[in-house]
């Protein structure tokens, strides 16, 4: 059930002992964002990382088997992730002093299991968490909630809630300084993406800059939210000041979620083109994406526009009759040197984007757009028609100037976190 | 018709009421029948039978209600669940019903959807249908049947659909021919013409004869074509090299000739593309089956997908108007053509702008609006 469609890398590596290996060892070489997922057995914690970060369905998580070791997964977004997911059996003694390189530890409680044991668990671990990282976050996530109506959820909330403080209280006074944050969740509506979401906000340092960014933009373009979401697992990593509404939340998560499965309908072949016109250095060979083999004619000598520095390239799987009168770049040699993209900075000069309108009901309509911002991340905002339709252009020019606020700051953490 | 259970309500809410699959099993049974008149294209109007399968009812059914509810029959929709607890007594009640279906109404078609799919585990699916199909296929003696598995939970139940009203409508291959020229005025590789409230295909474009090159301009410029700029790329891509075409290298009219004119339209690019057979060649094998290799299933995941998201929209109280992308692998525009239809354009090529594809869209209505006046109902 994993899918991977070329924007996120996920790798899973199970470990046969209850030791995880330390962090140092993770492939890549990134100083990544620890995230521990704990819970008694059968709570939910495999099911909540499956659809959110797999592409799993909600439906299908029914046939997922118990974890038996701890897996860790890497997950990239805005910042690089670690999330481990451990089984129910796991007791926080056996994590013990690696607790203190997470910076969030979430532990999944099934509503309907009002017994005692999850809470004296979620003690225990308060208990660890004190000793060994008191700085970390700790979230509880009071999962499976769509099994009862909504009167009694909220019910059910409260009860833990007020129960999990109590036994805190009474374990030790000292307790009492560690926060834990609640949250009503469930996979089957957009609630665990809100409350994961506002967990990965916690995490980002960089979260104030990028919502910065979005305020301004939300200012200029007289739009009444935007969000800037993780394309694959939908969650939103920074939103304007404004308060979130979770409908408005969900449209947005579910119009990703229908342009991420509208992708590969129509790909075609044969005529999909990369369309990725840069500019660069002169010269400098196009990112080849597709078809290596076939050789490359650079247009902008021949198409009517006067484009100078900008090369267009479409893949004709035959050979031209007429050559590339200019530039020296290779047509038959690509290099695909540009994807790491620290020798040469070219800049992709074409970002997917799509706009949906929606007529109105009460108030005045809105349109719906995404601008694709970083191959990770997505911009999605809504704006009223009338505004959308007749200043499009100033839109999408303030748009630019967002996408190029986010990928610098990106660059930055990135810089950072691989050891710079 | 189908035994008590079987889906068929459901499947009538999910596709012409817009229910959501999850609200589904909140139905109760159907009692007797229930008729649902559903408009369909505007002057088309589907009248929907949900015949209630408990067996009290399919006795009467069988008997006393004869005439009444096989007679004049158009399409008769036999649903058959894929774990069904007593396969013999299912069969039994359809061979009966076919008999009486020969009996009253024998120029019905039959279709047969074995429902509930997503209850087999995925890896078995295909044999399970397949053993099926057979075991009907026989049952069903020498009446021509159409079978298809179908759940309501992803995109089969649409193709299902979607083929059994295709068979309908009455003027598929003038849509289809309109279609066409629309998808050869916007450089499209595809048209998709869906019904506005079910979202089921009512037409598609037919692929281009050669390759997918985009198809050479014509000469009169009755309307003044937004495509200029592009329609002269694309020759440039063809190779041409400046070469004058037959026709000259102006705009593409949009609004497509009334029908006498249509002939000599298409006659005219096929002796076109002959004489330029070179670059045909050239542009990679022409061959008579999909170039794009584009997914087989995509018609009935974009009702599906259009559908849900819809929904989604009605459920922040906002209805979903116009959808238009520019992806990484293709751009495409989704909006409303005529009052009751929605089309796709779906487009390959990377210079043709959104805005261009609407206005064309909004140039062909007249015509598809029409089309669609003509049609009446036999």
């Amino acid at each position: 059930m994993a899918t991977s469609n070329g924007y996120g890398s996920i790798s899973s590596t199970s470990l046969a002992t209850a030791q995880p290996q330390p962090s140092g060892d993770s492939s890549d070489n990134v100083i990544r964002t620890k995230i521990l997922l704990v819970g008694l057995r059968k709570s939910g914690k495999t099911s909540i990382y499956e659809t959110l970060f797999n592409d799993c369905d909600p439906k299908q998580t029914f046939y997922l088997d118990t974890s038996t070791r701890i897996t860790r997964h890497t997950y990239d977004t805005a910042i690089p992730l670690e999330i481990w997911d451990c089984p129910g059996i796991i007791a926080p003694e056996t994590l013990g002093g690696q607790l203190s390189q997470f910076s969030s530890l979430i532990f999944v409680i099934d509503i309907q299991n009002l017994l005692q044991e999850p809470i004296a668990k979620l003690v225990d671990w308060v208990a660890a968490v004190y000793r060994y990282n008191p700085l970390m976050n700790l979230e509880v996530f009071v999962h499976k909630a769509d099994v009862l109506t909504e009167d009694y959820k909220w019910d059910a909330f409260r009860t833990i809630q007020s129960r999990v403080n109590d036994e805190i209280q009474e374990t030790s006074e000292e307790y009492e300084q560690i926060s834990v944050n609640f949250s009503l969740t469930s996979i089957y509506d957009h609630s665990l993406h809100e409350s994961f979401s506002k967990v990965l906000q916690k995490l980002m340092d960089t979260m104030p800059a990028y919502e910065e960014l979005i305020n301004v933009f939300c200012a200029n373009s007289q739009s009444s939210k935007a969000f800037l979401c993780d394309i694959k697992s939908r969650l939103y990593l920074a939103t304007d000041a404004s308060p979130v509404d979770t409908q408005d939340y969900g449209l947005c998560a579910d119009y990703l979620q229908m342009l991420n499965s509208f992708g590969p309908l129509y790909r075609s072949a044969t005529a999909s083109p990369p369309r990725h016109r840069t500019v660069g250095a002169l010269h400098s060979p196009p990112p080849e994406l597709s078809n290596p083999a076939s050789p490359i004619v650079p247009l902008s000598a021949i198409s009517s526009a006067s484009q100078t520095p900008k090369v267009q390239v479409f893949p004709i799987p035959s050979t031209s009759p007429t050559p590339p009168t200019r530039s020296s770049s290779s047509a038959s040699n690509p290099q695909p040197e540009a994807s790491t993209g620290r020798q040469q900075k070219l800049k992709n000069l074409f970002y997917p984007s799509a706009s949906t309108s929606l007529l109105p009901s009460s108030s005045s309509a809105r349109t719906l757009t995404y601008y694709l911002i970083t191959p990770h991340l997505a911009l999605l905002t809504l704006l009223p028609t009338s505004v959308f339709e007749d200043k499009r252009g100033l839109v999408e020019y303030n748009v630019v100037f967002l996408r190029e606020g986010v990928q610098e700051i990106y660059e930055v953490e990135d810089e950072l976190r691989r050891g710079g | 018709m189908g035994a008590s259970g079987s889906g068929k309500t459901s499947m009538r809410s999910l596709i012409f009421s817009n229910n959501p699959a999850s609200l589904t099993s909140r139905l109760g049974a159907t009692i007797d029948v229930e008729q649902n008149h559903v408009r369909f294209l505007g002057d088309l109007i589907l009248n929907l039978w949900d015949c209630g399968g408990q067996d009290a009812f399919m006795d009467s059914y069988l008997s006393t209600q004869q005439s009444t509810i096989f007679s004049h029959v158009g399409v008769l929709i036999y649903v058959f669940e894929v774990m069904s607890q007593n396969m013999q007594k299912d069969l039994e009640y359809y061979t009966d019903c076919l008999k009486a279906l020969r009996k009253y109404s024998p120029e019905a078609s039959v279709f047969l959807l074995v429902h509930k799919m997503d209850l087999v585990r995925a890896p078995q699916r295909r044999t399970v249908l397949d053993k099926k199909m057979r075991e009907l296929k026989q049952v069903s003696g020498e009446m021509a049947v159409t079978l298809f598995g179908t759940s309501i939970y992803d995109e089969t139940l649409y193709k299902a659909w979607s083929n059994i009203v295709h068979t309908l409508i009455p003027n598929v291959s003038i849509l289809t021919k309109h279609l066409t020229t629309l998808a050869d005025a916007c450089s499209a590789t595809e048209v998709v013409l869906f019904e506005r409230t079910t979202f089921l295909v009512i037409a598609t474009s037919a692929p281009p004869p050669t390759t997918t090159e985009p198809p050479q301009p014509i000469s009169p410029p009755t309307v003044p074509s937004p495509n200029t700029s592009e329609g002269s790329t694309s020759s440039h891509r063809n190779a041409f090299s400046g070469s004058s075409t037959p026709f000259g290298p102006t705009s593409r009219t949009t609004s497509p000739p009334p029908p006498p004119v249509t002939s000599p339209l298409s006659s005219s690019t096929l002796d076109f593309s002959d004489d330029q057979s070179v670059t045909q060649d050239a542009n990679g094998d022409p061959t008579p089956s999909d170039p794009h290799q584009l997914d087989a299933t995509r018609y009935e995941r974009t009702s599906e997908l259009i559908k849900a998201f819809k929904h989604t929209c009605a459920r922040v109280r906002d209805e979903f108007h116009t959808l238009e992308m520019e992806l990484a692998d293709f751009t495409a525009v989704l909006d409303e053509l005529t009052k009751n239809t929605y089309v796709l354009v779906v487009v390959h090529n990377p210079t043709i702008e959104t805005a261009a594809l609407r206005m064309n869209i909004r140039l062909a209505r007249k015509k598809f609006e029409e089309i669609q006046g003509d049609n009446v109902v036999a």
